[in-house]
């Protein structure tokens, strides 16, 4: 047996969170002075030195599979019934692609299969959050552990986040990030931003974000044209990390109204960078901002326009968001969460070596 | 001005809740700009993107299964390494190249297959629209029972347990805040949005929201004593048991269920003929509980249009063999 760590992800891809995650964890265990073999089911430019899974030995002092989505990487676990640990992002339900991307739709659906049978193979699970967890336990893996996804938030988030002018004189600037994808219903923002629009006729909404699938981004422009508020609706596509900080540091309030988060990393972004956060109470939305944010239980059109209407006018409240965000997002900070995820694997490492 | 650590958010959420709510009902172009909203997402959709159409599906399950996944298993092998993987690399694409092709082909036919289905529904609905009034019977009339006088509230509070407490429907919050006041955890649901921010006002935990949903989604074994009031005298039969059903599970062991409704028979000519069928006495209540596996009691409220509550309280949860007939 060889002493090194295996992590077995799909594939390593820039700006992607779990092959940031997967990065983080590489380093940190590295420092630790353990040899980490990464492996992939698809090499990409960005995960060059990564060991396909087809020359996988599985042979290491431990095997942490790295789960979001259905892979082959999964399956040859499943196929050579190898221990593992299952570090679970949770799975987006099929039925949101089966309409707009059946392909992704049946990923996600072997994914959700494949996790069943992995559940026997589990010597522990690692959840991002306790909704992650719930699912893990419930699937009858008894050592869970929760560590939250690592991830460096930049360093001058802190910066951005003391300021707490409201820039709503012009109305105000409404971000959301994330894929532009049916879960994490854009839709629903541009809805709530057409009425917001009439409280707020200077308004703008700014989606940072890949389309996936593509259909969905030409049915999000439609929406927005038909509303009349297209011109007031800002499509970035995928932006640079520069780009992005820019984008965080520009807007007023962050707005979410996905319908299901294993985490919800641009909340945390969101806080850190000082902004307040509407969102809708969905899945891990509400684990992940606590008392930080104004969470719904109905994201109705005119529920969140008021919500963000009153956020962005209420400086008291907003002052009280931005405060307490940017605490909480400390919650998430690398410091921490790199170690509660070396407390998770340290054992493990320690009765395998 | 409060400090703003002082700000709580959870009430917050639940004003800006009960005022949209509220607008909603008073302002009709509102309501009507939510409904157009809606309807516009749902042209520009496919028809099975927007919730609640077309689960289970033929069409469905054609287009599930038009989907082709071109990542097949590969195995590890010794021996010829680089020619296999060659091979494979320029089979994975080809197979890839033609499951995109027959991937879009599919694609496109269930988008017409779909598109004239409905067509073919919209057709139909029209259709039918003239004779259709199967929902005007399930229209309620009664209006929403007032507040409970002083008395009850405070017999409510008396007979409240120490564990956490759901007051459905919670009103203005009165029975709310009584409970509050004795140290106990407890929050309400109301729907209607104007009683909402009365009790928001008033300073208690107090949600808008349907109050059956809210049980339905409550966590298992969550709460201590709940309390059923309001919307319960206005629910018939069938979905009072679906409510003792939800209460039972929802509720700890031990727990207890406090019932507080007035007596049907002692309404208005009015609201009799308005609520036939809607709404059970206080005994039927005690009835029902004890057939579920609870102790009941009636406590006598007396001056009050509310004469007595049900307090039922569950000591062991009932075998799921035992014949409720017996009890």
């Amino acid at each position: 047996m060889s002493s090194a760590v295996d992590i077995l992800i799909p594939q390593m891809a820039t700006g992607d969170a779990t092959s940031n995650h997967t990065r983080l964890i590489q380093e940190l265990l590295e420092e630790k002075g353990i040899e980490v073999r990464i492996v992939v089911e698809r090499k990409t430019r960005s995960g060059n030195a990564a060991i396909p899974i087809d020359k996988w030995r599985a042979d290491g002092q431990v095997s942490i599979l790295q789960h979001s989505i259905g892979s082959e990487v999964a399956q040859q676990v499943i196929r050579r019934k190898t221990p593992v640990v299952l570090n679970y992002h949770n799975i987006t339900p099929s039925s949101f692609f089966d309409v707009w991307q059946p392909e992704l739709a049946k990923s996600v659906a072997r994914g959700r299969m494949q996790l069943g049978q992995l559940a026997a193979l589990t010597v522990r699970g690692i959840a991002d959050s306790e909704f992650n967890a719930q699912e893990l336990r419930e699937l009858g893996i008894e050592d869970v552990v929760v560590s939250p996804v690592l991830w460096q938030i930049s360093s001058s988030a802190v910066q951005a986040g003391l300021s707490s002018d409201m820039a709503s004189e012009d109305g105000g600037t409404v971000l959301f990030v994330g894929r532009l994808a049916p879960n994490k219903c854009q839709h629903d923002l541009i809805a709530a931003f057409a009425v917001l629009s009439r409280f707020r006729p200077q308004a703008r909404l700014v989606l940072v974000g890949d389309a996936s699938p593509p259909q969905y981004l030409q049915s999000l422009k439609s929406l927005a044209r038909e509303l009349g508020v297209y011109d007031q609706v800002v499509f970035t596509g995928k932006v640079s990390d520069k780009s992005l900080l820019q984008w965080y540091r520009k807007s007023d309030v962050f707005a979410c109204a996905s319908e299901h988060e294993g985490f919800g990393v641009p909340l945390v972004e969101a806080m850190a960078h000082g902004l307040p956060v509407v969102a809708y109470d969905a899945a891990a939305v509400a684990e992940t901002v606590g008392n930080s944010g104004i969470v719904l239980r109905d994201k109705r059109p005119l529920t969140l326009a008021m919500a963000l209407h009153r956020v962005l006018g209420d400086g008291q409240l907003n002052q009280c968001l931005r405060d307490r965000g940017i605490r909480s997002a400390q919650r998430f900070d690398i410091s921490v969460t790199r170690e509660q995820m070396w407390i998770a694997l340290k054992d493990l490492l320690d009765a395998a070596a | 001005m409060p400090s703003p650590d002082l700000v709580d958010t959870e009430r917050v959420s639940a004003t800006i809740e009960a005022e949209a709510e509220k607008e909603r009902r008073q302002d009709g172009k509102i309501a009507q700009l939510e409904l157009t909203i809606e309807q516009t997402w749902a042209d520009i959709t496919p028809p099975e993107a927007v919730a609640g159409e077309g689960d289970g599906h033929l069409l469905d399950q054609a287009a599930s299964l038009a989907a082709l996944d071109p990542h097949v298993p590969i195995e590890s092998r010794r021996g010829l390494r680089g020619v296999k993987w060659l091979i494979r690399k320029l089979t994975y694409w080809y197979i890839r190249f033609l499951t995109d092709q027959f991937n879009v082909f599919a694609g496109l036919l269930i988008r017409h297959l779909r598109s004239l289905e409905a067509r073919l529904g919209h057709l139909e609905a029209a259709a039918s629209q003239p004779d259709d009034h199967s929902d005007s019977t399930t229209l309620v009339c009664l209006d929403d029972p007032p507040e409970p006088s002083p008395t009850v509230v405070s017999r409510v509070a008396e007979s409240a347990g120490s564990g956490p407490c759901l007051v459905l429907s919670g009103g203005e919050g009165a029975i709310v805040q009584a409970i509050g006041e004795r140290g106990i955890r407890v929050r309400g649901v109301e729907q209607d949005p104007d009683r909402v921010l009365a009790g928001l006002r008033r300073g208690v935990d107090i949600r808008p929201g349907d109050a059956f949903a809210h049980l339905a989604d409550a966590d298992t074994g969550g709460f201590g004593t709940i309390v059923l009031t309001g919307f319960v005298e206005k629910l018939s039969l069938v979905d009072l048991q679906g409510v003792i059903d939800q209460a039972s599970r929802t509720l700890m062991n031990p727990g207890r269920i406090i019932v507080v409704v007035a007596d049907p028979a002692n309404r208005s000519r009015v609201d009799t003929d308005l609520g036939s069928g809607l709404g059970i006495s206080p005994i039927t209540w005690r009835h029902l509980l004890e057939r579920a596996g609870f102790d009941a009691r009636l406590e006598p409220c007396p001056d009050s249009r509310i004469a007595e509550i049900v307090v039922a309280h569950r000591t062991a949860i009932p075998s799921v063999d035992s014949n409720p007939s017996q009890s």
